[in-house]
């Protein structure tokens, strides 16, 4: 014991790797293992009835790049693309307007923000079906009866479902982080910007903005990355025609009963979200980064 | 002769709900004016400026610029520039960016600016810092950029708000010289806040003094020294001493009061103030002008009209080289005097001794109480 303490008082660093150890062990437990294990899987044979058999494989990679998972690889980009860009375009505006309220209101706005997503999130998926079905959908229905319409319009089973859905489902994900980067802005810098004889929106333009891009770029983050593996919007929103990538994931797992190919498509899809991320950060990062 | 004033506030007040910063502030600053506002906190020093500014618009009354009525002018079409207490300086800029930020927004070609910046970084000794950041500067390299941002636009006046204050004291006390000399050599006029009294001594041509939201007196830094009209102004600005008692006859400037220990002296009568007998009143004489003597001594000859005279028990003595300092009883007020360690009477007045002390009365004020 003795020992150990005088080592540690030698040794510094050590005692930084000791205070590190037990967060090291949870993150092993429950992130890395479980990584590890469906990285393992994905180089294995199916199982009849599930599961695994132990024989190495590189069949379930080549698999991913069948024209058809291609397809929707790439359509699941375009709808987390759209998808992000419209919760960017609602929810700047809202970060916007919230962050500018009196101090005394801002809290109330964000709770009332929240609130709505404490409820389940298939429900409110659900509540979006009854809204945008075909024929029996409520915006359809009412349009059509105050003759505003005559046919249905396209609002079910399609990309723009799928979009809406998941806009509405991300949309406070956006908002928190912009939100954040406003409220922290020196409120100095714009009268500042004013006082050297920026107008409005100039100030905008070049202080505002720059000034909320790190919270543009984790909201978008945070919106793009679950987008793109979304399943239970698509599942519901989407008709059962247009699919995304995360239902085919699913599909592996709950219907065809081939986890490893599962697996593969898993983790092609993490590589694939990797990518992006750090091409979106190179992208935009230089110049915020050095300012947060 | 209607003249033209750099800044001409009239009868401006600014109200925040309840709370009265500004009441009824008259001002007039000339062309050229090393002009400063000086007050403890919250006299309604920023608010001010910042109502020249166009941040803040008056509840009532009017700000003028060069004679043109601002009215609810925003700031950015206002012919004056703002260096912040704070900076403010934009983080995601460089310094060069910062400085050209305003020359920018006003669509100055490329080239001018280019020019222009490089001259303001100069002005202010900060050439080959153009790229840093405002992060990565020290708080006299940020205050700088400030001054630069600024004046870079020349503006025909520039308002600084405390831009010393965050600074420590031996930059402060460079920076003050410096920037006196930085506003000479472009003159411009400055309007200037600090609730420091030496600061705006130092530099300024004139100086408002405010208290809640009012002006108490306008003047040179010699005239607010020398002759304060007011009990606040008196003590705001150096160190004084105040005696109380009772106006008993007003003659030609100077005037005799009776203090609480039954003991008479004469102070002048502040011009444009008037004091009747019977009135209470408070002498302020300044510790440097105090001498003191042993009892039944009289200090060396000095060509003044009227002197007083007042007893006193010696209670405690500082010796701080320079200066000899002494804490003296007037019945139970106590008295501060200061003198030049070269005044030899002093130097038999001891601890517990009665002594005197003498004034011109010239150099004493009588102030409302
Ligand atoms: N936006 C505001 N809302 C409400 N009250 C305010 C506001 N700005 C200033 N005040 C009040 O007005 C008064 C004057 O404030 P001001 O900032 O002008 O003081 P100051 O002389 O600059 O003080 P300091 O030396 O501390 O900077 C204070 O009582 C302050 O609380
Ligand atoms: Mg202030």
């Amino acid at each position: 014991m003795k020992k150990l303490l005088t080592l540690l008082r030698k040794r510094p660093s050590f005692q930084a790797w000791l205070l590190l150890l037990p967060s090291a062990f949870w993150l092993f437990v429950f992130f890395i293992a479980p990584l590890f294990i469906v990285l393992i899987y994905s180089f294995l044979e199916r199982g009849t009835y599930g599961g695994v058999q132990w024989h190495f494989t590189l069949e379930n990679y080549r698999r991913t790049f069948d024209p058809l998972y291609f397809k929707t690889f790439g359509r699941s980009f375009y709808i987390a693309i759209v998808t992000t860009i419209a919760t960017l375009l609602i929810g700047y505006p809202l970060a916007y307007y919230i962050a500018s309220r009196p101090a005394k209101r801002r809290g109330t706005l964000v709770l009332a923000l929240m609130i709505p997503f404490w409820t389940n999130f298939l429900v409110r998926t659900y509540a979006w079906l009854t809204l945008l079905r075909t024929h029996t959908g409520l915006i359809n229905v009412t349009l059509m009866s105050l003759g505003w319409i005559q046919k249905p319009l396209p609002l079910f089973g399609n990309d723009f479902a799928i979009i809406v859905g998941l806009v509405y489902g991300w949309l406070p994900d956006m908002v928190l982080p912009i939100y954040a980067a406003l409220d922290r802005l020196d409120h100095s810098l714009l009268e500042a910007a004013s006082d050297l004889y920026a107008s409005g929106p100039n100030v905008f333009r070049r202080i505002v903005w720059p000034l909320s891009l790190p919270g543009v770029v984790a909201g978008s983050m945070l919106v793009f990355i679950p987008s793109l593996g979304a399943f239970v919007t698509p599942a519901i929103l989407g008709g059962g025609k247009t699919l995304m990538i995360g239902n085919i994931i699913s599909n592996q797992f709950l219907a065809a009963h081939d986890w490893p190919f599962g697996s593969a498509l898993s983790f092609v899809m993490m590589a694939v979200m990797l990518a992006a991320t750090l091409i979106y950060f190179r992208a935009t990062s230089d110049e915020e980064r050095r300012q947060l | 002769m209607s003249e033209t004033y750099a800044v001409e506030l009239r009868n401006v007040v600014k109200q925040f709900g309840e709370v009265v910063a500004v009441n009824n502030v008259s001002l007039r600053i000339g062309e050229g004016e090393f002009f400063s506002m000086l007050g403890p906190s919250g006299c309604g020093k920023t608010t001010t400026l910042r109502m020249i500014a166009g941040l803040e618009m008056p509840t009532s009354g009017s700000v003028m610029i060069y004679g043109e009525e601002q009215g609810y002018l925003p700031p950015y079409q206002r012919p004056v520039n703002t260096v912040f207490q704070n900076y403010a300086l934009f983080p995601h800029m460089t310094v060069a960016q910062n400085v050209a930020f305003g020359l920018e927004m006003k669509k100055v070609p490329k080239d001018e600016i280019r020019r222009r910046v490089a001259e303001a970084l100069e002005l202010v000794q900060l050439t080959g810092k153009e790229k840093r950041r405002p992060k990565q500067l020290s708080g006299g390299q940020k205050q700088r950029v400030a001054l630069a941002r600024a004046l870079v636009n020349r503006p025909k006046v520039l308002l600084l708000d405390e831009p010393l204050g965050a600074l420590d004291l031996k930059l402060r006390k460079a920076m003050q010289s410096e920037l006196k000399a930085l506003q000479e050599r472009v003159g411009i006029t400055f309007v200037y806040v600090t609730h420091d009294q030496e600061e705006a001594l130092v530099m300024s041509d004139r100086i408002a003094v405010m208290n809640e939201g009012n002006v108490l007196q306008v003047g040179t830094p010699e005239e607010i020294y020398e002759t304060p009209t007011s009990r606040f102004v008196a003590d705001f600005i150096g160190k004084t001493n105040f005696l109380n008692g009772e106006v008993v006859e007003i003659g030609d400037g100077l005037a005799k009061v009776v203090l609480e220990n039954g003991a008479v002296v004469e102070a002048s009568v502040p011009e444009g103030k008037t004091f009747v007998r019977g009135e209470r009143a408070t002498v302020s004489i300044r510790p440097e002008r105090v001498y003191i003597t042993p009892a039944n001594e009289l200090p060396d000859v000095r060509n003044a009209k009227a002197f007083s005279h007042l007893p006193a028990k010696l209670v405690k003595f500082f010796y701080v080289g320079s200066e000899r300092r002494y804490v003296v009883l007037v019945g139970d007020t106590e008295v501060v005097v200061q003198a030049q360690n070269v005044d030899r009477s002093t130097r038999r007045c001891h601890t517990g001794d009665e002594v005197v002390l003498h004034w011109d009365s010239a150099q004493a004020r009588l102030l409302k109480e």
